[in-house]
């Protein structure tokens, strides 16, 4: 494999060391609260720990509060590295916090958007509590679709896509973790998280609305990975690197 | 739907159908309430959710609420911009340019 270009090519998002790393004390961290199941009443908390000085967001006064709050989270891995050299976790950057729509508006209009990120980048948009990583509780048993995109799309695609997230368009229930687009060398990806890779009936409806908000190029592909398909994807690859390239 | 050939009296309109194929995706089954402001609450199983379509939120956008940057926002060179966009709504251009490979330039400041 010469081209180390043609090593992210069945990269997407989401692929990442398997160590844990001891866990980052990001801007905006908060305690571990039981955030998956009190979703719908965690965010109206104002809750402050003098220990770690974190805050959870609230909707201002006046502002659209959403169904959950949530956090955008952005990642960056220079192509080539080796990758057991480097831990996902410290490699992911949280940016902030929201919890109304305004407040959305006020982070994402302040973003640069992804068809403007070089590199091999991503941005990720997850409810507050779960990690955009496999290891995450919410995430352990879920999997994610997959939308690869020519260049010049990712911008318009992400925005539909997050939009009918916050929006609370795809009717499963808790399922939804969230989004994640991925600037790759030749193509852009997105993707979206749920909980439950064997919940068929979830699937499907995810697919339906992707299908119906994205307004997607015809022969456009969908696919949908369980994360532990994803691992096992990954930790072949890297394994096959290592014997055969010697390094 | 129509009927062929048959006289009948009163009225004889085609039964409306809702394909929810369209575009618009602000549409929705018959089961949603609507508020002001284009807020829908719809009761589901689960409960009562917060419900926006795309058009409302991204009305929301020109709220003067949103041109400041929210306090804490950190400093990623080309990632973040403490500076609003020159553009307000997303314009849909041909990006069509090379990604340079070169990844020296850009430093995350973690």
């Amino acid at each position: 494999m010469n081209n180390k270009f043609d090593a992210l090519k069945d990269d997407d998002s989401g692929d990442h060391d398997q160590d844990q790393g001891s866990q980052k004390d990001c801007e905006k961290e908060k305690n571990d609260n039981d955030e998956d199941d009190d979703q719908n009443t965690a965010k109206k908390k104002v809750c402050v720990s003098p220990k770690y000085n974190a805050t959870i967001a609230v909707p201002g006064v006046g502002e659209h509060p959403l169904q959950y709050n949530y956090s955008f989270w952005y990642s960056r891995r220079t192509p080539g590295r080796p990758a057991s050299t480097q831990s996902y976790e410290s490699n992911i950057k949280q940016i902030g916090s929201f919890a109304s729509v305004e407040q959305f508006w006020r982070f994402y209009s302040h973003m640069i958007r992804p068809g403007d990120l070089t590199g091999h980048s991503d941005f990720h948009l997850f409810k507050e509590g779960i990690k955009p990583m496999w290891e995450d509780d919410a995430n352990k048993l879920g999997g994610k679709w997959i939308i690869r995109l020519r260049k010049g799309l990712a911008s318009r695609c992400w925005e539909n896509l997050i939009l009918a997230m916050l929006g609370e368009q795809f009717m499963v229930g808790e399922e939804i973790c969230g989004a994640v687009v991925s600037v790759r060398f030749q193509e852009d990806i997105i993707s979206i998280w749920n909980k439950t890779a064997s919940d068929q009936a979830t699937i499907t409806r995810i697919r339906d609305t992707l299908r119906r908000v994205l307004n997607l190029p015809p022969n456009t592909i969908m696919e949908y990975k369980t994360h532990t398909d994803s691992i096992k994807a990954w930790e072949d690859f890297h394994g096959l690197v290592n014997a055969v390239g010697g390094r | 739907m129509s009927s062929n050939g048959t006289t009948s009296i009163g009225l004889n309109c085609p039964i409306p159908s809702r394909f929810e194929q369209s575009k618009d995706w602000s549409q929705l089954p018959d089961s949603y309430s609507q508020t002001p402001g284009g807020t829908l609450f719809s009761t589901t199983p689960g409960g009562t959710r917060i419900i926006y379509d795309r058009k409302f939120l991204l009305e929301c956008r020109n709220s003067p609420i949103t041109r400041t940057p929210p306090c804490c926002l950190p400093h990623i060179p080309g990632v973040t911009a403490p500076a609003l966009h020159p553009l307000g709504k997303l314009k849909e251009m041909d990006e069509n340019k090379d990604i340079p490979a070169d990844d020296a330039q850009f430093v995350i400041d973690i």
